[in-house]
Protein backbone atom coordinates (compact mmCIF):
# COMPACT_ATOMS: atom_id res chain seq x y z
CA UNK A 1 0.00 0.00 0.00
CA UNK A 2 1.33 3.82 -0.70
CA UNK A 3 0.09 6.34 1.51
CA UNK A 4 -0.13 9.63 0.41
CA UNK A 5 3.26 10.84 2.69
CA UNK A 6 5.01 7.85 1.07
CA UNK A 7 3.67 8.84 -2.75
CA UNK A 8 4.45 12.28 -2.31
CA UNK A 9 8.15 11.98 -0.57
CA UNK A 10 9.28 9.62 -3.86
CA UNK A 11 7.37 12.51 -6.80
CA UNK A 12 8.80 15.43 -4.82
CA UNK A 13 12.56 13.03 -4.42
CA UNK A 14 12.28 12.22 -8.30
CA UNK A 15 11.76 15.84 -9.31
CA UNK A 16 14.47 17.44 -7.27
CA UNK A 17 16.48 14.30 -8.95
CA UNK A 18 15.63 15.82 -12.86
CA UNK A 19 16.31 19.32 -11.66
CA UNK A 20 19.99 18.34 -9.99
CA UNK A 21 20.23 16.13 -13.14
CA UNK A 22 20.36 19.24 -15.54
CA UNK A 23 23.69 21.01 -13.58
CA UNK A 24 25.28 17.55 -13.82
CA UNK A 25 27.62 16.95 -16.47
CA UNK A 26 30.04 14.23 -17.56
CA UNK A 27 33.64 14.84 -17.76
CA UNK A 28 35.56 12.95 -20.28
CA UNK A 29 39.41 13.61 -20.64
CA UNK A 30 41.70 11.23 -22.86
CA UNK A 31 38.11 10.06 -24.45
CA UNK A 32 37.11 7.93 -20.87
CA UNK A 33 34.12 9.21 -18.56
CA UNK A 34 36.14 9.87 -15.58
CA UNK A 35 33.38 11.64 -13.61
CA UNK A 36 31.27 14.07 -13.04
CA UNK A 37 31.09 18.19 -12.90
CA UNK A 38 28.92 21.13 -11.79
CA UNK A 39 27.58 23.37 -13.93
CA UNK A 40 28.64 26.93 -11.74
CA UNK A 41 27.85 29.39 -14.19
CA UNK A 42 25.95 28.79 -17.57
CA UNK A 43 27.91 31.78 -18.88
CA UNK A 44 26.54 35.04 -21.11
CA UNK A 45 27.39 36.77 -24.18
CA UNK A 46 30.78 38.11 -22.60
CA UNK A 47 32.02 35.26 -20.66
CA UNK A 48 32.27 31.38 -21.22
CA UNK A 49 30.45 29.28 -18.68
CA UNK A 50 31.78 27.13 -15.84
CA UNK A 51 31.89 23.91 -14.66
CA UNK A 52 33.47 23.04 -11.68
CA UNK A 53 34.73 18.90 -10.56
CA UNK A 54 37.34 17.53 -8.84
CA UNK A 55 41.05 18.17 -9.93
CA UNK A 56 41.68 14.24 -9.49
CA UNK A 57 38.88 13.74 -12.79
CA UNK A 58 40.62 15.91 -15.33
CA UNK A 59 44.09 15.22 -16.44
CA UNK A 60 45.66 17.42 -18.86
CA UNK A 61 44.12 20.88 -19.59
CA UNK A 62 41.35 20.29 -22.47
CA UNK A 63 38.26 17.33 -21.58
CA UNK A 64 35.18 16.97 -22.79
CA UNK A 65 31.98 17.76 -20.92
CA UNK A 66 28.62 16.55 -21.72
CA UNK A 67 25.55 18.14 -20.51
CA UNK A 68 22.81 16.32 -19.69
CA UNK A 69 20.78 16.69 -22.71
CA UNK A 70 23.86 14.70 -24.71
CA UNK A 71 25.64 17.96 -26.07
CA UNK A 72 29.14 17.50 -26.12
CA UNK A 73 31.39 20.21 -25.36
CA UNK A 74 35.07 20.98 -25.95
CA UNK A 75 36.45 22.74 -22.35
CA UNK A 76 39.30 24.30 -21.56
CA UNK A 77 41.03 23.66 -17.89
CA UNK A 78 41.48 27.15 -16.03
CA UNK A 79 41.79 26.36 -12.62
CA UNK A 80 43.73 22.98 -11.01
CA UNK A 81 43.87 22.57 -7.45
CA UNK A 82 45.28 19.08 -6.48
CA UNK A 83 45.68 20.24 -3.23
CA UNK A 84 42.08 21.07 -2.73
CA UNK A 85 40.96 18.62 -5.62
CA UNK A 86 39.19 21.14 -7.50
CA UNK A 87 39.01 21.82 -11.09
CA UNK A 88 37.63 25.05 -13.39
CA UNK A 89 36.67 24.30 -17.19
CA UNK A 90 35.92 27.10 -19.19
CA UNK A 91 33.63 26.38 -22.07
CA UNK A 92 31.38 28.02 -25.15
CA UNK A 93 28.28 28.99 -23.35
CA UNK A 94 25.77 27.02 -25.08
CA UNK A 95 21.34 28.35 -24.90
CA UNK A 96 19.21 26.83 -22.31
CA UNK A 97 21.19 25.86 -19.32
CA UNK A 98 20.55 26.49 -15.57
CA UNK A 99 23.22 26.65 -13.58
CA UNK A 100 23.69 25.36 -9.79
CA UNK A 101 22.55 27.38 -6.84
CA UNK A 102 24.72 27.66 -3.56
CA UNK A 103 22.58 27.21 -0.64
CA UNK A 104 24.60 30.15 1.88
CA UNK A 105 22.39 29.85 4.88
CA UNK A 106 20.64 28.54 6.99
CA UNK A 107 23.76 25.77 8.12
CA UNK A 108 23.87 22.48 7.21
CA UNK A 109 22.10 20.13 10.32
CA UNK A 110 23.46 16.82 10.97
CA UNK A 111 20.19 14.69 10.06
CA UNK A 112 19.72 16.36 7.25
CA UNK A 113 18.79 15.06 3.73
CA UNK A 114 21.43 15.40 1.12
CA UNK A 115 21.29 13.93 -2.70
CA UNK A 116 23.85 13.10 -4.59
CA UNK A 117 24.28 13.01 -8.52
CA UNK A 118 27.14 11.14 -10.56
CA UNK A 119 27.92 8.74 -12.88
CA UNK A 120 28.88 5.19 -11.23
CA UNK A 121 30.14 3.03 -13.85
CA UNK A 122 28.84 4.65 -17.18
CA UNK A 123 25.31 5.11 -15.76
CA UNK A 124 24.57 8.59 -16.14
CA UNK A 125 22.52 10.48 -14.03
CA UNK A 126 22.36 8.03 -11.15
CA UNK A 127 20.98 9.86 -7.80
CA UNK A 128 21.34 8.77 -3.89
CA UNK A 129 20.01 9.71 -0.89
CA UNK A 130 21.47 10.36 2.56
CA UNK A 131 22.15 12.43 5.84
CA UNK A 132 24.74 14.68 7.30
CA UNK A 133 26.90 12.58 9.47
CA UNK A 134 28.54 15.61 10.81
CA UNK A 135 29.10 19.32 11.06
CA UNK A 136 32.37 20.91 11.78
CA UNK A 137 31.67 22.77 15.03
CA UNK A 138 30.79 25.99 13.21
CA UNK A 139 32.86 28.17 15.66
CA UNK A 140 35.27 31.10 14.95
CA UNK A 141 32.94 31.39 11.24
CA UNK A 142 35.58 29.25 9.57
CA UNK A 143 34.30 27.49 7.24
CA UNK A 144 34.41 23.73 7.58
CA UNK A 145 37.51 21.33 5.36
CA UNK A 146 34.99 18.81 4.23
CA UNK A 147 30.97 18.15 5.07
CA UNK A 148 31.10 14.40 5.27
CA UNK A 149 27.42 12.49 4.45
CA UNK A 150 26.13 8.96 5.11
CA UNK A 151 26.19 7.76 1.97
CA UNK A 152 27.81 5.50 -0.07
CA UNK A 153 29.18 6.53 -3.49
CA UNK A 154 31.39 5.27 -6.32
CA UNK A 155 34.33 6.40 -7.99
CA UNK A 156 31.95 7.94 -11.06
CA UNK A 157 30.39 10.22 -7.98
CA UNK A 158 33.83 12.31 -8.07
CA UNK A 159 33.11 16.13 -8.72
CA UNK A 160 29.09 16.05 -8.93
CA UNK A 161 26.78 17.81 -6.55
CA UNK A 162 25.96 16.83 -3.46
CA UNK A 163 22.43 19.15 -2.66
CA UNK A 164 20.09 19.66 -0.44
CA UNK A 165 16.02 18.79 -0.48
CA UNK A 166 15.50 21.76 -2.39
CA UNK A 167 17.67 21.41 -4.77
CA UNK A 168 20.42 24.15 -3.73
CA UNK A 169 23.90 22.82 -4.03
CA UNK A 170 25.70 22.15 -0.53
CA UNK A 171 29.19 20.37 -1.95
CA UNK A 172 31.33 19.05 -4.73
CA UNK A 173 31.42 15.26 -3.51
CA UNK A 174 34.80 14.49 -3.94
CA UNK A 175 35.86 11.27 -1.82
CA UNK A 176 35.14 7.84 0.54
CA UNK A 177 36.82 7.92 3.88
CA UNK A 178 36.38 5.70 6.51
CA UNK A 179 32.63 4.51 4.74
CA UNK A 180 31.81 8.22 4.73
CA UNK A 181 31.46 10.55 1.29
CA UNK A 182 33.40 13.70 1.53
CA UNK A 183 32.48 16.94 -0.30
CA UNK A 184 34.02 20.01 -0.47
CA UNK A 185 31.96 22.62 1.13
CA UNK A 186 30.17 24.94 -1.98
CA UNK A 187 31.19 28.23 0.43
CA UNK A 188 34.36 26.56 0.07
CA UNK A 189 34.27 26.10 -3.59
CA UNK A 190 32.94 29.41 -4.13
CA UNK A 191 35.67 31.49 -2.42
CA UNK A 192 38.10 28.98 -4.61
CA UNK A 193 36.42 29.97 -7.87
CA UNK A 194 36.72 33.96 -6.91
CA UNK A 195 40.19 33.36 -6.30
CA UNK A 196 41.25 31.39 -9.25
CA UNK A 197 39.27 34.21 -10.95
CA UNK A 198 41.25 36.46 -10.01
CA UNK A 199 44.64 35.04 -10.05
CA UNK A 200 43.47 34.13 -14.19
CA UNK A 201 42.46 37.77 -14.44
CA UNK A 202 44.96 39.95 -16.56
CA UNK B 1 7.22 26.27 0.82
CA UNK B 2 7.16 22.75 2.74
CA UNK B 3 7.09 19.74 0.63
CA UNK B 4 6.78 16.51 2.63
CA UNK B 5 11.09 15.95 1.39
CA UNK B 6 12.13 19.40 3.16
CA UNK B 7 9.64 18.27 5.96
CA UNK B 8 11.25 14.97 6.32
CA UNK B 9 14.69 16.38 5.94
CA UNK B 10 13.60 19.04 8.77
CA UNK B 11 12.27 16.59 11.25
CA UNK B 12 15.04 13.59 11.12
CA UNK B 13 17.83 17.29 11.45
CA UNK B 14 15.21 18.09 14.42
CA UNK B 15 15.27 14.49 15.95
CA UNK B 16 19.34 14.18 15.98
CA UNK B 17 19.18 17.46 17.58
CA UNK B 18 17.05 17.01 20.15
CA UNK B 19 18.11 13.49 21.23
CA UNK B 20 21.73 14.71 20.55
CA UNK B 21 21.66 16.59 23.77
CA UNK B 22 21.12 13.61 26.27
CA UNK B 23 24.42 12.05 23.90
CA UNK B 24 27.86 12.63 25.61
CA UNK B 25 31.51 11.25 23.87
CA UNK B 26 33.21 8.94 26.16
CA UNK B 27 37.08 8.80 27.01
CA UNK B 28 37.88 5.40 29.21
CA UNK B 29 40.08 3.92 26.20
CA UNK B 30 43.24 4.95 24.07
CA UNK B 31 41.69 4.91 20.59
CA UNK B 32 38.70 7.69 19.55
CA UNK B 33 36.16 8.37 22.22
CA UNK B 34 33.21 6.07 22.65
CA UNK B 35 29.66 7.52 22.94
CA UNK B 36 27.06 7.02 25.60
CA UNK B 37 23.59 7.90 26.68
CA UNK B 38 22.52 10.47 29.60
CA UNK B 39 19.86 7.73 30.20
CA UNK B 40 18.73 9.11 34.05
CA UNK B 41 19.92 12.35 35.82
CA UNK B 42 23.30 11.67 36.43
CA UNK B 43 23.88 8.04 35.01
CA UNK B 44 25.38 7.84 31.67
CA UNK B 45 24.95 4.41 29.80
CA UNK B 46 27.95 3.23 27.65
CA UNK B 47 29.37 0.10 26.49
CA UNK B 48 31.43 -2.25 28.42
CA UNK B 49 33.62 -3.10 25.69
CA UNK B 50 34.52 0.72 25.25
CA UNK B 51 35.02 1.57 28.51
CA UNK B 52 38.82 0.01 28.80
CA UNK B 53 40.02 1.89 32.52
CA UNK B 54 38.15 1.55 35.50
CA UNK B 55 39.30 5.63 36.38
CA UNK B 56 40.05 8.71 35.09
CA UNK B 57 37.31 8.22 33.15
CA UNK B 58 36.01 11.77 31.72
CA UNK B 59 33.01 12.37 29.44
CA UNK B 60 32.33 15.30 27.34
CA UNK B 61 28.61 17.02 27.00
CA UNK B 62 26.43 18.42 24.32
CA UNK B 63 27.57 21.97 25.39
CA UNK B 64 31.46 21.14 24.56
CA UNK B 65 32.07 20.86 28.99
CA UNK B 66 34.32 17.49 29.79
CA UNK B 67 33.72 16.42 33.41
CA UNK B 68 34.91 13.63 35.25
CA UNK B 69 32.75 10.10 35.93
CA UNK B 70 32.97 7.33 38.23
CA UNK B 71 32.63 3.99 36.88
CA UNK B 72 28.82 2.81 38.53
CA UNK B 73 29.32 -1.27 37.45
CA UNK B 74 29.79 -2.82 34.67
CA UNK B 75 27.94 -5.94 32.82
CA UNK B 76 30.06 -7.70 30.15
CA UNK B 77 27.27 -10.15 29.57
CA UNK B 78 25.01 -7.38 27.99
CA UNK B 79 28.06 -5.00 27.27
CA UNK B 80 26.54 -2.35 28.61
CA UNK B 81 28.47 0.00 32.00
CA UNK B 82 27.01 2.78 34.01
CA UNK B 83 28.78 6.05 34.87
CA UNK B 84 27.99 8.26 37.28
CA UNK B 85 28.34 12.13 36.71
CA UNK B 86 28.47 14.81 39.71
CA UNK B 87 26.25 17.35 39.79
CA UNK B 88 24.95 17.93 35.70
CA UNK B 89 21.58 19.69 34.64
CA UNK B 90 21.86 17.97 30.83
CA UNK B 91 18.58 16.48 29.96
CA UNK B 92 18.07 12.97 29.88
CA UNK B 93 17.26 11.30 27.23
CA UNK B 94 13.72 10.63 26.02
CA UNK B 95 13.03 6.80 26.39
CA UNK B 96 10.49 4.35 23.91
CA UNK B 97 9.30 2.17 25.80
CA UNK B 98 5.69 1.76 24.77
CA UNK B 99 5.98 0.37 20.89
CA UNK B 100 8.78 -1.76 19.67
CA UNK B 101 10.29 -0.48 16.63
CA UNK B 102 9.04 -2.38 13.79
CA UNK B 103 10.93 -3.84 10.43
CA UNK B 104 11.12 -1.05 7.81
CA UNK B 105 10.75 1.73 10.76
CA UNK B 106 13.22 4.47 9.73
CA UNK B 107 15.80 4.88 12.36
CA UNK B 108 18.89 7.00 13.22
CA UNK B 109 22.01 5.73 14.86
CA UNK B 110 24.05 9.09 16.81
CA UNK B 111 27.63 8.52 18.39
CA UNK B 112 29.28 11.43 19.47
CA UNK B 113 33.48 10.21 19.30
CA UNK B 114 34.13 13.51 19.33
CA UNK B 115 33.10 17.30 20.14
CA UNK B 116 29.90 16.86 17.96
CA UNK B 117 27.05 14.63 17.54
CA UNK B 118 27.57 12.84 14.03
CA UNK B 119 23.86 10.48 12.65
CA UNK B 120 23.70 7.25 10.33
CA UNK B 121 20.02 6.65 9.24
CA UNK B 122 18.60 3.69 7.81
CA UNK B 123 15.80 1.08 8.70
CA UNK B 124 15.49 -2.05 11.10
CA UNK B 125 16.08 -4.82 9.15
CA UNK B 126 14.99 -7.57 11.93
CA UNK B 127 12.85 -7.33 14.90
CA UNK B 128 12.22 -11.08 16.77
CA UNK B 129 11.72 -11.72 20.41
CA UNK B 130 14.17 -12.23 23.25
CA UNK B 131 18.04 -13.84 22.73
CA UNK B 132 20.68 -14.65 24.85
CA UNK B 133 24.29 -13.31 24.77
CA UNK B 134 27.30 -15.88 24.41
CA UNK B 135 28.29 -14.81 27.63
CA UNK B 136 24.00 -15.51 29.00
CA UNK B 137 22.63 -12.81 29.20
CA UNK B 138 18.57 -12.51 28.11
CA UNK B 139 18.01 -9.43 25.46
CA UNK B 140 14.44 -8.51 25.82
CA UNK B 141 14.39 -8.53 22.04
CA UNK B 142 17.35 -8.94 18.84
CA UNK B 143 17.01 -5.63 17.30
CA UNK B 144 18.88 -6.05 13.88
CA UNK B 145 19.82 -2.72 11.82
CA UNK B 146 20.58 -1.77 7.96
CA UNK B 147 22.77 1.30 8.67
CA UNK B 148 25.84 1.79 8.67
CA UNK B 149 27.59 1.96 12.38
CA UNK B 150 30.81 4.03 12.69
CA UNK B 151 34.07 3.98 15.00
CA UNK B 152 33.03 5.26 17.95
CA UNK B 153 29.26 4.57 17.70
CA UNK B 154 28.88 1.72 20.51
CA UNK B 155 27.09 3.42 23.33
CA UNK B 156 25.00 5.68 21.27
CA UNK B 157 21.40 5.72 20.91
CA UNK B 158 19.23 4.26 18.23
CA UNK B 159 16.41 6.59 17.73
CA UNK B 160 13.00 6.97 15.69
CA UNK B 161 12.17 9.67 13.65
CA UNK B 162 10.79 11.49 16.68
CA UNK B 163 14.38 11.59 18.37
CA UNK B 164 13.26 8.79 21.02
CA UNK B 165 15.44 6.42 22.22
CA UNK B 166 14.51 2.47 20.80
CA UNK B 167 17.67 1.47 22.34
CA UNK B 168 21.73 1.18 22.87
CA UNK B 169 24.05 -0.02 19.60
CA UNK B 170 27.03 -1.99 19.79
CA UNK B 171 29.20 -3.66 17.82
CA UNK B 172 30.44 -6.08 20.03
CA UNK B 173 27.42 -8.44 21.06
CA UNK B 174 27.18 -10.37 17.31
CA UNK B 175 30.69 -11.31 16.14
CA UNK B 176 30.80 -7.02 14.73
CA UNK B 177 27.48 -6.66 13.63
CA UNK B 178 25.90 -4.33 14.92
CA UNK B 179 22.68 -4.75 17.18
CA UNK B 180 20.61 -2.67 19.60
CA UNK B 181 19.87 -3.36 22.95
CA UNK B 182 16.40 -2.54 23.88
CA UNK B 183 15.14 -0.42 26.31
CA UNK B 184 13.99 -2.84 28.49
CA UNK B 185 16.97 -4.47 28.77
CA UNK B 186 18.49 -1.12 28.94
CA UNK B 187 16.38 -0.26 32.00
CA UNK B 188 16.62 -3.60 33.77
CA UNK B 189 20.66 -3.39 34.18
CA UNK B 190 21.21 0.25 34.32
CA UNK B 191 18.80 -0.40 37.81
CA UNK B 192 20.42 -3.14 38.65
CA UNK B 193 24.58 -1.77 38.43
CA UNK B 194 22.60 1.55 39.91
CA UNK B 195 21.46 -0.51 43.22
CA UNK B 196 24.56 -3.10 43.40
CA UNK B 197 27.37 -2.42 40.93
CA UNK B 198 27.35 -5.89 39.37
CA UNK B 199 25.07 -7.88 37.87
CA UNK B 200 23.99 -10.92 39.40
CA UNK B 201 23.80 -14.17 37.84
CA UNK B 202 23.13 -17.10 39.41
CA UNK B 203 25.45 -20.74 38.96
CA UNK B 204 25.78 -24.16 39.58
CA UNK B 205 29.32 -24.65 38.80
CA UNK B 206 29.11 -27.19 36.06
CA UNK B 207 30.53 -27.77 32.74
CA UNK B 208 28.23 -29.66 30.01
CA UNK B 209 28.36 -30.96 27.06
CA UNK B 210 25.80 -32.48 24.81
CA UNK B 211 24.91 -35.83 24.22
CA UNK B 212 22.98 -38.36 22.04
CA UNK B 213 20.78 -40.51 24.59
CA UNK B 214 20.86 -44.37 22.95
CA UNK B 215 17.71 -44.93 21.89
CA UNK B 216 17.25 -48.11 24.23
CA UNK B 217 18.05 -46.46 26.70
CA UNK B 218 15.60 -43.30 26.34
CA UNK B 219 12.71 -46.03 25.75
CA UNK B 220 13.99 -48.65 29.03
CA UNK B 221 13.75 -44.64 30.93
CA UNK B 222 10.59 -43.19 29.13
CA UNK B 223 12.44 -40.02 27.72
CA UNK B 224 11.05 -37.89 25.23
CA UNK B 225 14.13 -36.13 23.83
CA UNK B 226 16.89 -37.92 22.83
CA UNK B 227 20.11 -35.21 23.53
CA UNK B 228 20.54 -33.99 26.72
CA UNK B 229 23.74 -33.28 28.63
CA UNK B 230 26.89 -34.85 30.10
CA UNK B 231 28.28 -33.11 33.01
CA UNK B 232 31.82 -32.92 32.17
CA UNK B 233 33.36 -30.72 34.82
CA UNK B 234 32.16 -30.00 38.48
CA UNK B 235 33.89 -27.00 40.44
CA UNK B 236 34.87 -27.99 43.39
CA UNK B 237 33.09 -26.58 46.67
CA UNK B 238 30.61 -25.38 44.26
CA UNK B 239 26.56 -25.42 44.27
CA UNK B 240 26.52 -28.11 42.20
CA UNK B 241 29.69 -30.43 44.15
CA UNK B 242 27.74 -28.99 47.35
CA UNK B 243 24.09 -30.45 46.12
CA UNK B 244 25.77 -34.11 44.73
CA UNK B 245 25.90 -33.88 41.32
CA UNK B 246 28.53 -35.79 40.17
CA UNK B 247 30.82 -35.73 37.01
CA UNK B 248 29.33 -37.95 34.50
CA UNK B 249 25.82 -37.91 35.21
CA UNK B 250 23.62 -36.40 32.64
CA UNK B 251 21.21 -33.88 32.91
CA UNK B 252 17.81 -34.56 31.85
CA UNK B 253 15.87 -31.71 33.04
CA UNK B 254 15.93 -28.06 35.52
CA UNK B 255 12.83 -27.29 36.94
CA UNK B 256 10.79 -30.00 34.28
CA UNK B 257 12.50 -27.89 31.22
CA UNK B 258 14.52 -30.10 29.05
CA UNK B 259 17.80 -29.10 28.76
CA UNK B 260 19.70 -30.09 25.68
CA UNK B 261 22.09 -27.44 25.27
CA UNK B 262 24.04 -25.10 27.70
CA UNK B 263 22.05 -22.08 26.80
CA UNK B 264 18.91 -23.87 28.16
CA UNK B 265 20.70 -24.19 31.39
CA UNK B 266 22.09 -20.67 31.58
CA UNK B 267 18.02 -20.10 30.74
CA UNK B 268 17.26 -21.20 34.43
CA UNK B 269 19.95 -19.29 35.98
CA UNK B 270 18.45 -15.77 36.33
CA UNK B 271 19.84 -13.17 39.15
CA UNK B 272 16.54 -14.48 41.29
CA UNK B 273 17.39 -18.04 41.30
CA UNK B 274 20.29 -17.44 43.58
CA UNK B 275 19.75 -19.19 46.67
CA UNK B 276 16.40 -20.89 45.21
CA UNK B 277 16.32 -24.68 44.83
CA UNK B 278 16.08 -25.90 41.15
CA UNK B 279 14.56 -29.48 40.56
CA UNK B 280 17.25 -31.56 38.72
CA UNK B 281 16.56 -34.95 36.65
CA UNK B 282 19.73 -36.88 35.77
CA UNK B 283 20.82 -39.97 34.37
CA UNK B 284 23.13 -41.71 36.72
CA UNK B 285 24.08 -45.26 36.71
CA UNK B 286 21.37 -45.97 34.06
CA UNK B 287 18.56 -45.03 36.21
CA UNK B 288 16.94 -41.61 36.17
CA UNK B 289 17.50 -39.88 39.55
CA UNK B 290 15.69 -36.60 41.19
CA UNK B 291 18.02 -34.04 43.17
CA UNK B 292 17.46 -30.39 44.73
CA UNK B 293 20.31 -27.95 44.09
CA UNK B 294 20.62 -24.72 44.87
CA UNK B 295 22.28 -22.20 42.70
CA UNK B 296 24.81 -19.79 44.07
CA UNK B 297 25.46 -16.49 43.04
CA UNK B 298 28.12 -16.65 40.20
CA UNK B 299 31.16 -14.75 40.98
CA UNK B 300 32.25 -11.77 39.13
CA UNK B 301 34.68 -12.58 36.16
CA UNK B 302 33.76 -15.94 35.17
CA UNK B 303 32.48 -16.84 32.11
CA UNK B 304 29.98 -20.07 32.81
Amino acid sequence: MTTPVAGGLAQELAATVDELRRMTVQVRTGGAASGAGVLWSAGGSENGGLIITNAHVVRGNQATIELSDGTAVRARVVAHDRKRDLAALEFEPYSAMVAAVVRGSPLLRVGELVIAIGHPGGLVGAATLGIIHAVESEGEGRTPRWIRADMRLAPGFSGGPLADTTGRLVGVNTMMQGGLALAVPAAAVEAWVRRAHALAAP
Amino acid sequence: MSTVLQSLSAELADAVQSAGRAVVAIHARRRIPATGVHWRPGAVVATNHTISRDENITVTLSDGITVPASLAGRDPSTDLAVLKLAGQSLPTASLRADTPPRVGELVIALGRPGPSVTASWGVMSRVDGPWRTWQGAEIDSLLRLDLAIYDGFSGGPLIDGGGRVLGINTSALARGVPVTIPVATVERVVTELLERGTIRRAYLGIGTQPVRVPKSLGRKLELTLDTALLIVSVEPGGPADRDGLLLGDVLLELDGAAVSDSADVLAKLGGDRVGRPLTARVIRGGQVKTLQVTPGERPQSQAA
